[in-house]
């Protein structure tokens, strides 16, 4: 060791120690990245899509980088954009009754439906999805979903049970209901009980009351209100035995994990998720961003969706659930998405058991949020 | 000779008092006054536009479980702030009169830590502490209780606001009693009073400021936060900052919000205040 | 047994418990951050060290981590010059207007975080302030110089009010006596605002979400990782801001407050 060394080590001063703190920084691989003059793609988007797993072998063909602004619900990612000059987001990733808004205010641009594969859906709604389009022009594009039912800890409720959504009233599970803390899925969910079946969004006001109603019964058996993590939580830990307003997005990521937790379209009709991408108002980047999305759209595109680590969906393109079934049979399996397997996601919207989210109809956003808030309190 | 001094701006002090008002206006009471504003602003298309209605207070101020909401924060404030104070003080008092100043310092340093370690990750460790199948149940457990359930409940709340304030609350506590003028309580002792009323006669009041200060903090703190009530305590029910973040899924309502924000504001500005002239009141000569 | 030592061992025994309570989250929080179960339950996985290995392969990460530092030491230095600014002023004059005065600089904090997030954005972005990291800087630095200022504040009022005359008397200037007597005298205070105000801005979040738009700090990451994928990477975040903030503090106190004491012992 050479004397100088020596000295760093002998009295630590504080010059020396800065010394040493600076060397330490250095070999961190934040700086030994090769930083290339890549191009900066702005995401905003639900956690998990501009994750490794999604974009790394887009950005290593094409010499792009995602950097990402995760947002926690639709109404946080109205209000980022909103206060955020044009341009600033370069492709966005929103749920499908979102689209709506963002188009209404003026936040995207507009799509060329040619450059996507509109001919190799799955189901024929998926072509013409509600909100993507207006006056004949796309505006957004699908590119996964997923269905939310009755999730149920497997201990406590029996598969029969879970079968329709009276199951959240069993009194063996008082004080240990769970909510996804978002009203539109559990009151979405409620009016399935009610038996309105397609018509769950559009309610006149003796139905919106019935479903104030039937609402407000199921009080005594709430146990809690979660976000994302807070949901996560309550279900592995046992502390809630089951959980309105979500479905295999979130059971699925535990069932892989190992918890005795799983998802099922119950017969009152099951509520689809859907996610789609559009072109940010304003970006320089548009034609990057458009060869994203048709990558996200192509079968290896579909596959990742499918695999993707924060929470699963399914593939809406033929070619993708070939792909899915080629690549990751186990997978392709836990989530139903063979032909003629029960539960299989398309059937089930053939069979008119699915039914789209959407935002009310009759009533505002205020109205819904409005009674969730009472019902929080009650 | 004509007093120049008189009329030369004191540079000197101008120099220490301005900075604080200049940068606290450009960054303080021009988003609080737009604030106040937006809560007079229309959501059009979901698009906040420029207005000035009255829509927002009297829609906000008519709903019941505004008022609910309101009431309960209040009163889990409050309780938050009792438990604080109560918990920390024999804390403090033995940090401040037990122990050595090495010792004491060296004890408000570690206190200080968990302000750098991330308040919402040590909310999540008390996930596993405090569940059902989690480590306090499964300790209860050898010796026969429970389980218990303290999730999702005021109490698993008031953990949570535990976990925010007590370190504040000792570290002032501390300071505020380790400097007061020890020849008093000496003399106390001297004159033969017995030490709980030391305690309650000399200390405490010798302290007043400081414990004051400490409450007020304490309960400003557990007010506004979000992340007990929602996190530990399930959001049964709602505090008014998990209302705050409720509004605004309502569609972009964030003037609503901002309705309730300025009612938080000024209740707080109300203890504060109150708070501040209790502390710094000086006794009546008699 | 003595009462007064009975009495002694009970309260050093509450004392350990307080600590221990506050403490808690944090040890089973670094538990977890090697425990190799991506929901923690009891009893516990086997010991992993995978989720240090994602975060450390993970420039985001490393880059949030840099803004954080950028962000509380900026906010740090600006909360502090404020503070002392304000405590001074309110330690030497008394002028018309003075309680609205320090109204100014204390009532930040009773002002609700999330709503305080959005007035900053939308004024910010008002004024095209905002999404950068000064932007946080602002922001915080609003925030934490409050604390800042009543820190230096109570080190003020230990003071001797004559003391400042006294060098006056000796024929110092004011500046001369701000920069020889005044200022030394409240170092301690300085340092320990500087501290407090970096302690705050670093573990911010609702502000700096909002604020910060795609340069994201360390809390902002946490925030995203809780709220849309909660796995114990979070749990590894936090202990390695726990470890490298313990060791500064230690740092601190060895290299500034040991030093301090040794000179005026000597």
């Amino acid at each position: 060791m050479s004397n100088s060394m020596k000295n760093i080590f002998k009295s630590p001063n504080r010059r020396n120690l800065l010394k040493m703190s600076g060397a330490a920084v250095l070999t961190t691989p934040f700086v030994s990245r090769a930083w290339a003059a890549t191009t900066e793609i702005n995401m905003l988007a639900w956690y998990g899509h501009g994750e490794p797993d999604i974009v790394a072998e887009f950005e290593a063909a094409n010499n792009v980088k995602f950097v990402s602004k995760y947002y926690a619900g639709g109404d946080n990612m109205m209000a980022l954009i909103a206060q955020s000059p044009p341009g600033t987001y370069d492709i966005i990733l929103s749920d499908g009754e979102f689209v709506q808004q963002l188009n209404a205010a003026g936040y995207v641009e507009e799509m060329n439906a040619a450059d996507y594969p509109f001919d190799d859906m799955l189901h024929e709604d998926f072509t013409k999805f509600p909100g993507h389009w207006s006056e004949g022009k796309l505006y957004s594009m699908m590119v996964r979903g997923g269905h939310l039912g009755v999730s149920y800890n497997k201990n406590a409720i029996s598969a029969e049970e879970a079968q329709s959504y009276s199951c959240f009233w069993k009194p063996e599970i008082k004080g240990k209901l769970g909510h996804f803390d978002w009203h539109l899925p559990n009151l979405g969910m409620i009016s399935l009980y009610n038996g309105n079946g397609s018509s769950l969004w559009n309610l006149d006001d003796a139905e919106w009351a019935a479903v104030q109603e039937n609402t407000l019964s199921l009080r005594p058996q709430v146990g809690g209100y979660f976000d994302y993590g807070g949901t996560f939580n309550g279900l592995k830990n046992g502390e809630m035995l089951a959980m309105c307003g979500i479905g295999d997005w979130i059971t699925g990521v535990l069932e892989k994990d190992g918890a005795p937790v799983g998802s099922v379209i119950p017969k009152e009709g099951g509520i689809q998720w859907t996610e789609s991408y559009s072109i940010g108002k304003g970006t320089d980047k548009a034609d990057i961003v458009k060869k994203f999305i048709q990558y996200m759209l192509s079968p290896v595109g579909q596959v990742k969706s499918a695999q993707m680590l924060a929470y699963p969906g399914f593939c809406i393109t033929k070619a993708g659930r070939a792909a899915l079934i080629e690549a990751d049979p186990a997978e392709a399996k836990r989530s139903h998405q063979m032909d003629g397997m029960a539960n299989e996601p398309i059937s089930l919207i053939n069979d008119g058991r699915i039914h789209y989210r959407d935002i009310p109809k009759q009533q505002s956003l205020e109205d819904w949020n409005d009674f969730w808030s009472e019902y929080k309190n009650a | 000779m004509f007093n120049k001094k008189f009329l030369k701006i004191d540079i000197y002090a101008m120099t220490w008092r301005s900075p604080i008002i200049v940068w606290q206006l450009l960054f303080f009471v021009g988003p609080v006054i737009f604030m106040i504003a937006m809560s007079f602003f229309l959501v059009k298309n979901y698009r906040m536009t420029e207005a000035f209605e009255f829509v927002n207070w009297s829609k906000m101020f008519s709903k019941n479980y505004f008022w609910d909401s309101y009431l309960y924060t209040v009163t889990i404030a409050s309780i938050s702030t009792v438990f604080a104070m109560t918990i920390a003080f024999p804390a403090s008092f033995t940090l401040a009169f037990k122990t050595s100043e090495k010792l004491r310092r060296w004890a408000i340093f570690l206190l200080i830590i968990p302000f750098f370690t991330s308040y919402l990750v040590r909310t999540f460790s008390w996930f596993v502490i405090l569940s059902e199948n989690g480590v306090i149940n499964a300790l209860l457990g050898y010796i026969g209780f429970g389980p218990y359930v303290m999730l999702n409940t005021n109490f698993g709340t008031l953990v949570g606001y535990m976990t925010l304030t007590l370190p504040l609350v000792v570290i002032l506590q501390t300071i505020t009693m380790a400097n007061i003028d020890r020849t008093l309580v000496e003399a106390a002792k001297n004159l033969g009073c017995k030490p709980f009323a030391t305690i309650w006669r000399v200390i405490i009041p010798l302290s007043k400021t400081g414990l004051i200060v400490a409450a007020i903090f304490c309960f400003i703190l557990s007010f506004g936060d979000f992340v007990a009530p929602f996190y530990l305590g399930g959001s049964q029910e709602p505090t008014l900052p998990i209302l705050i973040l409720d509004t605004t899924k309502s569609g972009q309502q964030w003037p609503r919000a901002a309705v309730v924000a300025i009612v938080m504001m000024i209740t707080l500005f109300a203890v504060a205040f109150t708070g501040i002239a209790l502390a710094y009141r000086k006794k009546a000569k008699k | 047994m003595n009462s007064n030592r009975i009495l002694k061992i009970a309260l050093t025994a509450y004392l350990g418990s307080i600590f221990l309570f506050v403490f808690a989250p944090i040890v089973f929080s670094v538990l977890f951050s090697f425990n190799s179960q991506r929901f923690p339950t009891i009893p516990l996985g086997s010991f992993s060290i995978e989720w240090y290995v994602k975060i450390f392969n993970d420039p985001d990460i490393w880059k949030a981590a840099l803004n954080s530092l950028i962000v509380s030491s900026s906010t740090a230095v600006i909360a502090t010059v404020l503070g002392f600014c304000t405590a001074y002023s309110d330690f030497r004059y008394n002028f018309r207007f003075k309680g609205p005065y320090i109204a100014l600089i204390l009532l930040p904090p009773t002002i609700p975080l999330i709503i305080m997030a959005l007035a900053m954005l939308a004024w910010l972005s008002k004024l095209g302030m905002s999404g950068q990291l000064w932007s946080v800087v602002i922001a915080h630095s609003v925030l934490t110089a409050p604390f800042a200022m009543a820190i230096i504040r109570l080190r003020l009022n230990q003071m001797d009010p004559d003391l400042e005359s006294a060098s006056w008397n000796l024929g110092g200037s004011e500046w001369a006596t701000m920069r020889y007597v005044i200022i030394p005298f409240c170092k301690p205070a300085i340092i320990s605002g500087l501290f407090l105000a970096a302690a705050v801005s670093f573990d911010e979040f609702a502000v700096s979400w909002f604020v910060s738009g795609l340069n994201k700090t360390l809390p902002v990451i946490i925030l995203e990782i809780v709220q849309g994928n909660i796995d114990p990477q979070v749990n590894a975040i936090g202990t390695f801001v726990f470890l490298t903030s313990m060791t500064l503090i230690i740092l601190a106190q060895i290299f500034f407050v040991h030093r301090q004491i040794k000179s005026t012992n000597s």
